[in-house]
């Protein structure tokens, strides 16, 4: 895996938020010594309470959970909304899910989470996507990646002409999300389109933003095409 | 693969026991409310004849009526299994619905005539009985023709939308005062205006009172009819899920323990369950296969399965399948072969179905190699896929990273498929080796 872009000595606070038990005692026995597992919850309204009460860096959330309002992972981000780590950093979630469906995980995207990994991801990539996400960046699965230039309409071909508009991605963001698809490490596509791993992290929140922010109807009815609503 | 999304088989084989037929109304082929169109399927008559001897029926006292009126008010209307949008069935009743509408009022004038005439004949034909039955008659063709509606609204895709709700409830109150107006007048025979007005009274309050009663009951029924409706689709589902469990992963889990010694089996066995299991609950309906995207995915399925490491594939856009695309298809599926056996993993494999081309990158984290050093009689990276990728237009390169090698294809998608029907999807691939 990539070396961290930037030391990394401080320890990180985590919570785990996952209804499987042996999920999240499999994930505890994978990270490293540098993260501190300072509380876990089971469902929505629980993990909401921990959060409130640990104030931790980052938030493992799994993306569908039993209770709140019925939205899993979202309803988590939603009702944590301003709760900061001890460091005044706002809280940062990292979802989690075995589940493919686009609409799940664009879901628990637009409600605020910095990045999506699957559950089958191994202890030092999700160590090294933690690091990242606690230093306030993305982080995209190539299946991400995947998502977002489909639902950008990027892989036909559309691209901004400025790169603040939200409804479309700039074409140096759309070559960023293609290397991370087809399996490429942040410290790959800096190499490969000859920039700095920082301005790769940078493209790649400009991205979450737009994923965030876009009204573009697509992101919703795109999901309806492919029969996932 | 069995999906919930299918449709069980006809339960109803040759020589097995046939279930007891209902007469229904068709939508498609009727006239006015589709009686004749039905009876005469039901007995396997021609519609014509049936039609005829309505008409005549009709003719010789009014028989044909009283049966047409009959038989509509309580046949069900047949279900329109074909998918039809709500603007195309609004498009094709619009025309029936007019002539309805004409036929309505040539037939009224016909009755009002007839009846001013026979008066002028002097025939009693006791007016003050013979108007409020109609009255009540044709409110009541009014009311049952928006329940007909309503069902077919129902079972069609749309909803009906405010407009179409409003028009129906009108036509249900216009059709409620006309019976009822009929009935109090029946009723009132030979009473004075006064009488009528406290009679009317009368009938409001036990109509009201009656409705009061009747309401929660009413309310209970209608709920009671939905929690069973969910109940028993739940329960479909359920069935369904549960027969699919067995048939997969439990045949699966059986499978795991009986290897439990062979760790490379296991994790073959878990991730083509997973993938399975995964498509059945995600992918919906399966689509049709001749599409790209399908393709690559059964390929790198199959690759995954053959060989037992794990692929991440994504795909965006798609396309249907053209001989371009089989092509491209068949190279990525050497160069994956090569990637799971001289590569190491993580393999993964990115395709891009733009609208001018199409571009596939296979990426696995081996050694890697150098094209120039593959000897020139290896035909499985030089032919399999840059050959293959040239004949049919397209391109191929092969790439060393620092960190594993990476196979990228490019197709224009607009391609004359000269070269492309020669090869076919039968034809027995060269087992890539380098």
């Amino acid at each position: 895996m990539t070396a961290p872009a930037s030391p990394h000595n401080r320890s990180i606070r985590l919570v785990l938020v996952d209804d499987h038990r042996m999920f999240r005692s499999g994930v505890k026995a994978e990270l490293d010594e540098s993260m501190v597992i300072v509380g876990e919850a089971a469902d929505v309204d629980s993990a909401i309470v921990v959060v409130a009460q640990t104030r931790p860096d980052v938030v493992l959330l799994d993306v569908h959970l039993p209770g709140g309002n019925g939205n899993g992972g979202s309803d988590v981000i939603t009702g944590s909304g301003g709760v900061t780590s001890e460091s005044g950093e706002p809280v940062r979630f990292l979802a989690l899910s075995v589940s493919d469906a686009a609409v799940d995980v664009i879901a628990v995207i637009r409600a605020g989470a910095r990045g999506y990994v699957t559950k089958t991801i191994n202890g030092p990539d999700l160590t090294d996507a933690i690091r990242r996400v606690a230093d306030g960046d993305a982080v995209f699965s190539p299946r991400l990646a995947g998502f977002v230039l489909d639902a950008f309409g990027a892989a036909a071909g559309e691209v901004a002409v400025i790169d603040e508009e939200l409804d479309r991605l700039s074409a140096r963001e759309r070559e960023v999300m293609r290397l991370i698809a087809r399996g490429y490490q942040y410290k790959e596509v800096a190499k490969e389109l000859f920039i700095s791993i920082k301005t790769v992290e940078t493209h790649v929140s400009s991205v979450l933003r737009k994923l965030q922010l876009s009204s573009r109807h697509e992101l919703t009815a795109w999901a309806v095409g492919r029969h996932l609503l | 693969m069995p999906t919930p999304y299918e449709l069980p088989p006809p339960a109803v084989g040759p020589g097995g026991q046939r279930p007891v037929r209902r007469m229904v109304r068709p939508v498609q082929g009727r006239h006015l409310a589709g009686v004749c169109a039905g009876l005469a399927e039901h007995l396997n008559l021609e519609v014509r004849h049936v039609r005829l001897a309505f008409i005549l029926a009709s003719l010789g006292g009014g028989a044909g009526v009283v049966a047409y009126l009959f038989l509509w008010a309580l046949t069900p209307q047949a279900l329109d299994t074909t998918p039809v949008t709500s603007a195309d069935a609004v498009a094709a009743s619009r025309p029936a619905h007019e002539s309805v509408r004409n036929l309505m009022v040539g037939l009224g004038l016909l009755v009002v005539g007839g009846v001013l005439w026979a008066q002028q004949q002097g025939v009693n034909l006791r007016l003050g009985v013979t108007i409020p039955i109609l009255a009540v008659a044709g409110g009541a063709v009014l009311a049952w023709s928006k329940l007909d509606d309503a069902e077919r609204e129902r079972w069609l895709v749309g909803d009906m939308g405010f407009e179409g709700r409003r028009a129906g409830l009108v036509r249900l109150g216009i059709g409620i005062t006309f019976a009822s107006v009929g009935l109090v007048v029946l009723a009132t025979q030979g009473l004075g205006l006064a009488g009528l007005w406290s009679v009317g009274i009368a009938a409001v309050a036990v109509l009201a009172g009656a409705a009061l009663i009747a309401a929660p009951w009413g309310v209970r029924l209608w709920n009671d009819l939905r929690v069973e409706q969910a109940q028993r689709i739940r329960e479909t589902e359920r069935a369904d899920i549960a027969a699919h469990l067995h048939d997969s992963v439990l045949q699966t889990l059986a499978l795991i323990q009986r290897k439990s010694g062979d760790p490379a089996e296991v994790v073959r066995l878990a991730r083509s369950q997973e993938r399975e299991l995964r498509g059945w609950l995600y992918a919906g309906p399966v689509g049709s296969q001749a599409s790209l995207a399908s393709a690559v995915t059964e390929v790198a399925h199959e690759v995954e399965d053959l060989h037992g490491i794990p692929i991440e594939l994504v795909v965006t856009g798609d396309r249907t399948l053209d001989a371009g695309g089989t092509a491209l298809v068949r190279a990525m599926r050497e160069a994956l072969l090569n990637a799971v056996r001289h590569g190491a993993p993580p393999v993964s494999v990115y395709v891009e179905v733009g609208s001018e081309r199409v571009e596939a990158f296979v990426r696995d984290h081996g050694p890697g190699f150098n094209l120039a050093e593959v000897a020139q009689d290896r035909l499985g990276v030089r032919e399999s896929v840059l050959g293959r990728m040239s004949r049919h237009g397209g391109s191929a390169g092969v790439r060393r990273l620092e960190n594993g090698t990476e196979v990228s294809l490019s197709l224009p998608v607009t391609v004359p498929d000269a070269v492309g029907a020669s090869e076919t999807l039968t034809r027995p691939d060269t087992e890539g080796t380098r």
